[in-house]
Parts: C-alpha cells; sequence; structure tokens
C-alpha cells in the first residue's frame, strides 16, 4: 500500500495533468470544435491506474508478480473461466493460442502441417498470421455485410477433410454466429479458437464472448476495451491446452515456476525427460518449441485498475454506438450501417459503416478524407481483404492459402468501409461536431 | 490449472495425533480458498514480500476445507494439511508454527483426479484403485470429501500403516463410505502394536505391508492406480505396474522430493 503522501500528490498529479486534459470518462475539458481532435480510440484512466502502477513500480518486482495475480483473478471471475495466461500482446495471445494446437500432447488431433484452418480476410492480421508461420493452410471465407462475421453456409461449404480449426474475431465487437460455428465445430470436431480481441465485454446468448470456444484470446492495446498498454491474454477451460499455452509463452519449458520461485513442482531434480541425464534441473527441461511472451506486473497493475471500469466503459461504448446509428439514419439510403449478430450484446469496438455505393453521390475516400480534414479521426476495416496486401501478393509462391467460394462482400467493404471510434474517452459534444461535420458533406452533394 | 494465488494465513488449529505427525489447520485473512481434489500447496515459513522472490518454501497435499464434507465449497477461508516431520523444514514448521503464527501459502498446483487423459477413466469412474502409504492417504481425502467423488463406480482403497494407532483416518473414511456406499477400503497393518485408532471392526484389513503384486493381481491392468505415499513405494510400485505392462497413462502418482 502506498502511504497517504504518495497517494495525495499522485491524485493532485493526475489532476492536474491528465483529468483537465481529457474528454468524455473522467475528463474535464470542454472540446473546441475544429480544434480538438476527435481520436477513434484512446487509453481512457484516472488515478487509480496510476496508483498501481507506481505500487507496482515501487515493488520493483519487473516480471509477473503480485498484480499479475491481481489482474488475472479479474478476468477468470468476469468470464468464470479456470484458466488466464496474460502475455505481452493481443497479437501474442493468438500466436500462442494457435500454436498451442500444433503441440504433440494433443495426438492425433494437434494441428500438422497442411491442415485446413478457417478464417476470414476481412480482419486483422493477428488472426491470420499464426497460421501461416505455423505451416497451415487459411482458407478464407466472405464475411456477411451489417455483421461483418463470417458468413455461415459459406463456412460450412468451406470445410474440408483437411479442416482441423476455425479461428476467427469476433468484428469489432460483434460476436459471430457462436452457436451456428459451435455446432459445426463440434460436427466436424474442429477446434475453435474465439479472437476476442475486440469484444471483451460482448455477450451472446446471455454468455460472455470468450468463453466458447476451446480457447480464446484478447487483446489490451490501449485502442481496446481496458488497456495495459502493450498486452493480451489467453483463456480457456481446456486444462491441457492451458499447460501448452503457458509452456510455449515461457520458453517451451516443462518447468511452470513463476520468476523468482523454484521447485513448485516438487521434483526438480528427481525426472527424467528426453535423453537428458536422469535429475536434469526441471527448470531447463523444454517440451516444445517456445518464446518468451509474459506480461510484466507493471502493465498487470495497470490492467486491475482497468478492469474495475470495464462494466462502465462497455456502458459508454454502447451508448455511443447507438449515437452515432442515430447520426447516421437519416443518411441510411447511402449507407449500409451495422447489425448486431442475433441473440447478443455487442461492446463495439468502433462503429463500422459501409457506403452503399449504388445510391452514394460519394466514395467512401472522399468522405474519410473530409472528416480527417476536420480532424475525426477514422479507420479502414484492418487489412480489408488480406490476400490484396503486399505480405500476401509479394509472397505469392510461398504462401498457400485457399478462397473458399469467393470473397466478393470481403473486397466491397476493403472499398466502402471504414469505422469511427465509440470509445469512452468521447463527449457528447464531440459526437455533436460529428453529426455536423457529417451533415454538411452530405449536404454539399 | 486455476490461478495460482498467494494467501497470508494464520495458523487456527494444531492437531498432534502422533509423534511427529500433524495436522495444521489454517484461516486465510482474506481471500477465500479454492482447489480441487488431489492438489497441493507450498508453504512457506518466512515472509513474503512481492519485491523479492517467493522464500524457501515446501509442498504439501491439501486434506480439505476445515469444515468436513464441505470439499467443493467456493467460499472457504479454513483449510487443512498433514504433515510428518521429516527434514530440516518440517522440523521448523514443528518448531516455529504456533496458534496465531502467520504464513504464506501458494496454491492450488497439480491434477491428481484432473489429468485430461483420465477424463474417460473419470468420466467413467471405473476401475479406480487408491494406494496410500500413512499420510498419503491426505490427497485422496480430499477427493473423499469432494462431491464428485460419489460419481466414482466401485472405488477401491488400500491403505498402509504402521500400526493400527496410525490409523488415524476413520472417521474421514467412515464419510467417505457415506458419500459413495461402493467404496471398498482395505486396511494393511505392519504392526499389531497400538490401540485402535478407530473401528477397525468396520474395515477389511489384514496384517503386513502393501503387497503391489498382490493388489496388481487384484485388479490387473484395465485399472488405475493412484499411488500416494513415501518416494520409495511411489518408485518400486510404479516401477512394477510398468514392468507388467502397464499404460504408464494408468499410473496416477502424487510425489515431491
Amino acid at each position: 500500500m502506498l502511504d497517504s503522501q504518495v497517494t495525495s500528490w499522485i491524485n493532485n498529479y493526475y489532476k492536474k495533468n491528465f483529468k483537465e486534459k481529457n474528454f468524455g470518462y473522467g475528463g474535464g475539458k470542454k472540446f473546441i470544435p475544429g480544434k480538438d481532435p476527435i481520436r477513434y480510440a484512446g487509453r481512457v484512466f484516472d488515478q487509480e491506474e496510476l496508483l498501481k502502477l507506481v505500487e507496482a513500480s515501487l515493488d520493483f518486482w519487473l516480471t509477473e508478480g503480485r498484480f499479475a495475480e491481481e489482474f488475472s483473478v479479474k478476468i477468470a471471475e468476469y468470464l468464470d473461466v479456470n484458466n488466464v495466461m496474460l502475455t505481452n500482446s493481443g497479437s501474442s495471445a493468438n500466436l500462442l493460442a494457435f500454436t498451442a494446437l500444433t503441440s504433440k500432447r494433443l495426438g492425433d488431433r494437434r494441428l500438422l502441417a497442411g491442415d485446413e484452418v478457417i478464417s476470414v480476410a476481412a480482419g486483422f492480421p493477428a488472426t491470420v498470421t499464426p497460421i501461416i508461420q505455423n505451416g497451415q493452410i487459411p482458407v478464407f471465407v466472405d464475411i456477411d455485410l451489417q455483421t461483418y462475421n463470417i458468413n455461415i453456409e459459406m463456412l460450412e461449404r468451406a470445410i474440408s477433410n483437411k479442416t482441423k480449426a476455425i479461428f476467427v474475431a469476433h468484428t469489432l465487437g460483434n460476436p459471430f454466429n457462436l452457436q451456428a460455428v459451435m455446432d459445426l465445430a463440434k460436427k466436424h470436431n474442429l477446434w475453435l479458437i474465439e479472437d476476442n480481441c475486440d469484444a471483451f465485454g460482448s455477450y451472446y446468448n446471455e454468455r460472455p464472448t470468450g468463453t466458447f470456444g476451446d480457447i480464446s484470446t484478447m487483446s489490451f492495446y490501449p485502442a481496446h476495451h481496458i488497456t495495459t498498454g502493450e498486452g493480451g491474454a489467453v483463456v480457456t477451460n481446456n486444462e491441457e491446452l492451458a499447460k501448452i499455452v503457458r509452456s510455449f509463452r515461457d520458453w517451451g519449458r516443462d518447468c511452470y515456476c513463476n520468476s523468482g520461485e523454484n521447485n513448485t513442482c516438487g521434483k526438480r531434480f528427481s525426472q527424467q525427460f528426453g535423453t537428458l541425464p536422469s535429475g536434469y534441473d526441471h527448470k531447463y527441461v523444454y517440451s516444445e518449441i517456445g518464446y518468451n511472451l509474459k506480461m510484466t506486473d507493471l502493465q498487470a497493475a495497470i490492467g486491475s485498475a482497468q478492469m474495475d471500469k470495464l462494466n462502465e466503459f462497455c456502458r459508454r461504448r454502447v451508448e455511443n454506438f447507438h449515437a452515432y446509428q442515430e447520426i447516421f439514419s437519416p443518411y441510411s439510403k447511402y449507407f449500409i450501417q451495422p447489425l448486431a449478430t442475433a441473440n447478443s450484446s455487442p461492446a463495439w469496438f468502433a462503429y463500422i459503416v459501409t457506403l452503399n455505393k449504388n445510391t452514394a453521390p460519394f466514395t467512401r475516400d472522399q468522405l474519410v478524407k473530409h472528416l480527417n480534414d476536420h480532424l475525426i479521426e477514422t479507420r479502414y476495416m484492418f487489412a480489408g481483404n488480406i490476400t490484396r496486401q503486399p505480405c500476401f501478393t509479394e509472397r505469392e509462391q510461398e504462401i498457400k492459402y485457399r478462397i473458399a467460394d469467393h470473397l466478393d462482400n470481403t473486397d466491397y467493404i476493403m472499398n466502402n468501409t471504414f469505422f469511427l471510434g465509440v470509445y469512452p474517452g468521447l463527449s457528447a459534444e464531440m459526437l455533436d461536431y460529428v453529426s455536423k461535420v457529417l451533415k454538411d458533406f452530405i449536404t454539399s452533394f | 490449472m486455476p490461478i495460482i494465488k498467494k494467501y497470508s494465513v494464520k495458523v487456527s488449529e494444531i492437531k498432534n495425533p502422533l509423534p511427529d505427525l500433524y495436522e495444521v489447520t489454517f484461516k486465510s485473512n482474506d481471500k477465500s480458498f479454492s482447489f480441487l481434489p488431489g492438489q497441493f500447496l507450498h508453504l512457506a515459513l518466512d515472509p513474503y514480500s512481492p519485491s523479492e522472490p517467493w522464500p524457501e518454501s515446501r509442498c504439501f497435499s491439501i486434506r480439505g476445507y476445515g469444515d468436513e464434507g464441505n470439499g467443493d465449497e467456493g467460499n472457504q477461508r479454513q483449510l487443512r494439511i498433514i504433515f510428518s516431520v521429516k527434514g530440516s523444514f518440517t522440523r521448523r514448521m514443528q518448531n516455529e508454527m504456533k496458534v496465531g503464527s502467520t504464513v504464506t501459502l501458494k496454491m492450488p498446483y497439480g491434477d491428481l483426479f484432473s489429468r485430461p487423459q483420465l477424463m474417460s477413466q473419470i468420466h467413467t469412474h471405473s476401475s479406480i484403485i487408491l494406494l496410500a502409504g500413512g499420510t498419503g492417504i491426505t490427497p485422496f481425502l480430499s477427493l473423499f470429501s469432494s462431491n464428485q467423488f460419489s460419481q466414482y463406480l466401485s472405488p477401491t482403497l488400500y491403505l498402509g500403516v504402521k500400526s493400527k494407532s496410525h490409523h488415524i483416518y476413520g472417521p474421514e473414511l467412515l464419510l467417505a463410505q457415506q458419500k459413495n456406499p461402493s467404496l471398498k477400503t482395505k486396511i494393511l497393518v505392519e504392526t499389531d502394536e497400538g490401540g485402535a485408532g478407530c473401528d477397525f471392526e468396520r474395515y477389511s484389513y489384514e496384517r503386513g505391508p502393501l503387497d503391489i503384486k498382490n493388489i496388481f493381481s487384484n485388479h490387473g491392468p484395465n485399472s488405475t492406480y493412484f499411488i500416494s505415499g513415501p518416494p520409495s513405494m511411489i518408485k518400486n510400485f510404479r516401477g512394477y505396474l510398468l514392468e507388467q505392462g502397464l499404460d504408464p497413462s494408468k499410473i496416477i502418482t502424487d510425489d515431491w522430493q
């Protein structure tokens, strides 16, 4: 615990240096249209994050420690799961979740080179790159306009006798049709990885996303629902997968001691592995080809404070999303507005909207330029169609993938979609300004 | 395994039923305990600081929550372990732990009854043979007090004790029998010395040590054998079962250095 003098100093520091400079949640600054930028995302915090971060830094425990425990427990309690493995990023979490499925410990169900994995091309690369990096073949399925999630009929047709897993994200917080995907995964004995990086706080059938598949991932990059700066987590109720993920995360080692601990298993010098000498130090026995992708306690301290705000953050995101629905609804003939998946309650990552190019007298790029010229940040739908990215086109001979049917909608959103932020750092005045700028643009045509 | 937590706990009770054998109850100062049957903890006597590496500690099987028969409750603040004084650390425990002492626990670890390769056996809950040498019965006691024990079909416990007076587990075995009437228990007693610690008439018992050859001939290669006890017992029993061609996945041990 920090002493009262330090606490008081930090509270004052926060008030002077952050509160009076921020908008939206916890902020007090007056928005000046045309002068203050409207970001699409960013860290949202108050003095609690600073207090915990200072406490962690004064521990000077530089790897996982008591705040990693505290943060993990909060995530586990929120999702009602058994295993939470913190990582240094959501992308690392994706890499670990997927790579775990290649472990020999999974026997016949392990993924082998050449196995197919169903995914989408309209998303963030970190959902696809682990597939390629591990030697499997991504099979890209098109998405539905409005939900921006994987098309279920096309998914079913895409499954072949080589398919071993499905690895898809809940796009921008909107859950994919979990019931249908789970049914297909069960029917065909496929692993299901839920990329929940953009959907922490979303619900499907009144149950949190990230709790349906065999394994799921989270991101705590500042744009996300909560932040640790860089950071992520892998979550699972499968004990075997949890062990495997920990191993891959921690250099591939068999030992599960935390930093600063020894002989947690009680058998440090009394086992025999591989063709190592009997009694070889268990701390240096490696059962997987792994990495070091752990989170530090400093990051976890921030995450722990952020978890106490998650519900409020999600509430504001939903509120801002609905505000944008109202802002765009007068122009609905020009736009395809987003739609929540049936039976879901998304904690939206962003407000995503697509031009109806048959009716809109302007292009997406014209509108996006106009918004950005007025300091309103926008983003395209991540990689658009990842197969058109240079990382693919410049490696045509090297990267094996398959397109199931076609990617017509993927190409359509690549050309016509953008999103605006809904993060809790927005204020009502900012949304009013966006509404005005949008109206001015559309009425000019 | 579930998230490992560190607990600052106070010793709330110490029982000393036999020379050099102690049963200790801890009470958590803040968090509730949560563990699965068969799991173990680390106990540190020296103060723990989050700024420093974890202090010297040892592993102990978790016997159960503070209240009997509430093994699966998720909101328990009391926990029990059993320890025998065998080395320098347990000697320190004997000398330093008093009622009211503060120690730090780190738990839970282990997957004795929840390993994935066991799941088919556990789901059928059949052909489970539990072999306990003395205080090695502790992880089985946590299973017996859990609600999941009632799902096991005809488990058999073989408990080896030095003498009748070393069989101090009568009340727990009685409760286990009530929870799962299909449980068969055989007590093997090395010597006749000492008074009865419990009602021996209730159990099938024999004079002599635990005999793995005999046990294997009774139950065969289709059973799963859980072995918990002194390291030499575990090593010898495991070695014998492997020599008989038993699949290693059917030999589950709870052992530390």
